[in-house]
């Protein structure tokens, strides 16, 4: 085979210099002419019904329309894998931000303005926020009839047995924080009607085509007629996947028949898309004086707040990859999503991989030093080479080159272990 | 006083949406009647890198260069659908429907080279530079504009990943691939007085397969790590009650350049056969044994376990207090 030309280069990033030069165009950037404004009014309550009172609002020169659930000409709901979020709230919040109305004015100070003469009556029920308290019977429901929407398990060999052939058992519980994507451009975006009719979307988004179904759906438009355009994206980490503005400026558009822009400012943008599940984990290792791994027992709870997003497979990533890159013959995975009246959990670069490492790491290195062998030798020891069996019993069968990344790491900062 | 620590953490990280979901990549390439070159594929460009490698994984196919690739991926109106750009799954995914899209375009000019040509078969053909040639009898050539110069040439492919849905009571399943590893060693610096932690060295070891751009490599463990070491040291929305009260960027902290020690970043290469080139995916797993090698890090340096991130000045601080208490009794 000829050797490679192209691939395996430091090529220059192909879009490096329009980015550097300032000439890249991000949704912010693009105004058309005629354009209206776009505001959201949000929910400042965790847990309540609602009604709202737009009278004095519309009043206000300048104010085109406001936008309310009953102004959604399709299905008022949206979500990557559950359709459990309202495009507006029809007579639930479930979380505080949760939109109610959207307001499209002349102009973003009318618009804003307008937000102020809403008047919204809040008849609070009960809320949670402790994922553990959410999954007992007496809570408050989020959605439906329990709050639990996920359980993963795995069970390989038997754990029970398997501990009591342990000679060193560790047992901890972790938790990890919720955190925010924190990328640099915080959603904008601008809607208008093409000459063929149809409903033209240009915001930043992780996913055009699906960005176009769940567009389409609310609005009750075939998907042809809904075109999704994705200007530069400002960085996404997995917080642009599910919907934010995109159905509201589309709703817009479509019933203005003029082009509709709206911008979040950074504090918006924090309650506009998803967070990382915090999770709380119970890791209980087991090993033999010699260092072998023989058994690990994990469960998992990860707090999916208000809304699903891609919380089953989150916390289904999280138990595939709860035991950590080891070989362990017996292991027990139990791994929960749970709904709160907290903000919306979903997609975060790792996806619930990155969560339970804070935990399995840690019982290694635990584990390592009441063994009284060094961490590093330790997971050599038991780490996944090539034919190795995961707890789900996949084989992996080529390219499982963990030796070769631990001893790097060892070679270039633990000379001396050389 | 400042005390140092070392240690690391190791990962791993299964790519794509898992669990015999259908994961799917479409990619269509065209010659143009005036002979550019054209990929269009419906996979976000979210800084990753994705427009650059699959510029570079056409270009390598077709025999052109990177800059002669007219790539567009903006539009659902002209673009097929490749899944979101999420789960690492780009490179491997679409970087394979970029691949076949290519090596079918291959295909189509070397078969309308041998018409043209009036060759036998198409064996012995290459592209080089824009041309078609037979390799051991170079006169024997023609440029692409002349084989495209009545129809634009336009294929499409799809890529397909395989995995296996797992048992719903034992897990038992093949739920994702390629798996992609990683370890990574930290030196920090603890401030026994201020509670404050520096991450003052970096090892960066990485699994990428097959490397198809080692810079954007570097650069994504550059980003992984920073924000991993937000994670572990900085980050929290400050939750009460359902309120967000760290809400800007005056309380919720992030990393700046200065929070981020100097990396040193081994690419570590094992081809994966069903990759393309070899490659995975490495979006993800670049952020993983930042926090943990972290964590393990701090219990080197100041003797103390964390059990809950982000660990921050005050949980330090506190922490020393609870453990010189502790140590009195």
């Amino acid at each position: 085979m000829k050797p490679l030309q192209v691939v395996g280069n430091r090529v220059l990033r192909v879009d490096g210099k329009a980015k550097v030069q300032g000439a890249a165009l991000y949704p912010q950037d693009i105004n058309m002419e005629g354009m209206l404004y776009g505001a959201t009014l949000r929910s400042d309550k965790p847990h309540a019904f609602i009604t709202i009172d737009l009278e004095e609002a519309e009043k206000i020169p300048g104010v085109v329309k406001i936008l309310t659930a009953k102004d959604v000409t399709g299905h008022n709901h949206h979500g990557v894998l559950f359709k459990d979020h309202d495009v507006l709230c029809a007579e639930k919040v479930r979380r505080i931000g949760d939109p109610m109305a959207f307001v499209i004015g002349t102009s973003e100070r009318i618009a804003k303005e307008a937000l102020k003469k809403i008047k919204v009556h809040y008849q609070e029920i009960p809320a949670v926020f402790d994922p553990l308290e959410a999954m007992e019977e007496r809570a408050p429901k989020i959605h439906g009839e329990s709050n639990i929407i996920y359980h993963y398990k795995c069970r390989k060999g038997n754990v029970d047995e398997a501990f009591k052939a342990c000679d060193i058992i560790v047992e901890r519980a972790y938790q990890t924080s919720m955190v925010d994507h924190a990328f640099l451009q915080p959603e904008a975006g601008i809607a208008y009607m093409d000459e063929d009719g149809s409903v033209v979307v240009l915001a930043a988004t992780q996913y055009p085509h699906f960005d176009q179904l769940e567009v389409a759906e609310a609005l009750g438009l075939p998907t042809e007629k809904v075109r999704i355009i994705n200007p530069a994206v400002g960085g996404a980490f997995g917080g642009r996947e599910d919907i934010t503005m995109q159905i509201h400026l589309a709703l817009a558009a479509y019933l203005t028949g003029k082009p509709v822009k709206v911008v979040y400012g950074r504090e918006e943008s924090f309650y506009a898309h998803s967070k990382r599940h915090p999770i709380m984990m119970k890791y209980k290792t087991g090993a033999t004086k010699e260092g072998k791994l023989l058994a690990m027992e994990v469960m998992l709870v990860g707090d999916t707040g208000a809304y699903a997003s891609w919380a089953i497979n989150v916390m289904r990533k999280a138990g595939v990859h709860a035991p950590g890159p080891y070989e362990i013959p017996n292991v027990k995975v139990d791994s929960y999503a749970v709904y709160t009246n907290n903000p919306f959990c979903g997609a975060m670069r790792g996806f619930g991989a990155t969560q339970t490492p804070i935990g399995s790491e840690q019982q290694m290195d635990i584990l390592a030093r009441e063994l009284g062998i060094d961490p590093i030798q330790f997971r050599l020891m038991n780490c996944f080479r090539v034919g190795s069996e995961t707890a789900n019993g996949q084989i992996l069968h080529e390219s499982i080159p963990l030796v070769q990344c631990i001893e790097a790491v060892k070679d270039r900062m633990f000379q001396e272990l050389r | 006083m400042k005390k140092r620590g070392r240690g690391i953490a190791a990962a791993y990280y299964g790519t794509g949406y898992g669990n015999g979901f259908p994961d799917v990549s479409r990619a269509r390439a065209e010659i143009s009647k005036d002979g550019n070159i054209f990929i269009y594929i419906g996979a976000t460009e979210v800084g990753q890198g994705a427009k650059t490698i699959f510029c570079q994984i056409t270009a390598e196919i077709l025999g052109v260069e990177t800059q002669d690739i007219h790539f567009v991926c903006e539009d659902t109106s002209q673009t097929p659908d490749a899944g979101t750009a999420a789960a690492s799954r780009q490179t491997y995914n679409s970087g394979n429907a970029v691949k076949k899209a290519a090596e079918s375009l291959s295909q189509r000019l070397m078969e309308q080279a041998q018409n043209h040509l009036q060759l036998n078969s198409v064996h012995g053909l290459k592209l080089e530079n824009h041309w078609v040639y037979l390799e051991d009898f170079p006169k024997k050539r023609v440029h692409f504009k002349e084989l495209v110069k009545e129809d634009t040439l336009i294929v499409e492919e799809t890529f397909t990943a395989q995995t296996v849905k797992m048992d719903e009571e034992t897990g038992e399943g093949a739920p994702y691939w390629p798996y992609t590893f990683c370890c990574y060693g930290v030196e920090v610096e603890v401030d026994t007085e201020t509670g404050e932690i520096h991450v003052i060295h970096g090892v960066c070891a990485q699994d990428v397969g097959k490397a198809i751009n080692p810079e954007l490599i570097e650069g994504q463990i550059e980003g992984g790590f920073a924000m991993g070491l937000g994670y572990g040291l900085m980050e929290n929305i400050g939750l009460s009650k359902g309120e967000i009260k760290h809400n800007r960027f005056a309380n919720y902290l992030i990393p700046t350049a200065l929070d981020v020690p100097e990396l040193e970043k081994i690419i570590v290469e094992d081809p994966s056969s069903t990759g393309p080139f070899g490659a995975k995916g490495i979006g993800e797993p670049v952020m993983i044994p930042a926090a943990p090698a972290i964590l393990n890090a701090i219990y080197d340096a100041i003797g103390i376990r964390f059990y809950e991130i982000p660990v921050t000045p005050e949980r330090v601080l506190v922490a020393i207090k609870d453990a010189q208490k502790e140590g009195k009794e």
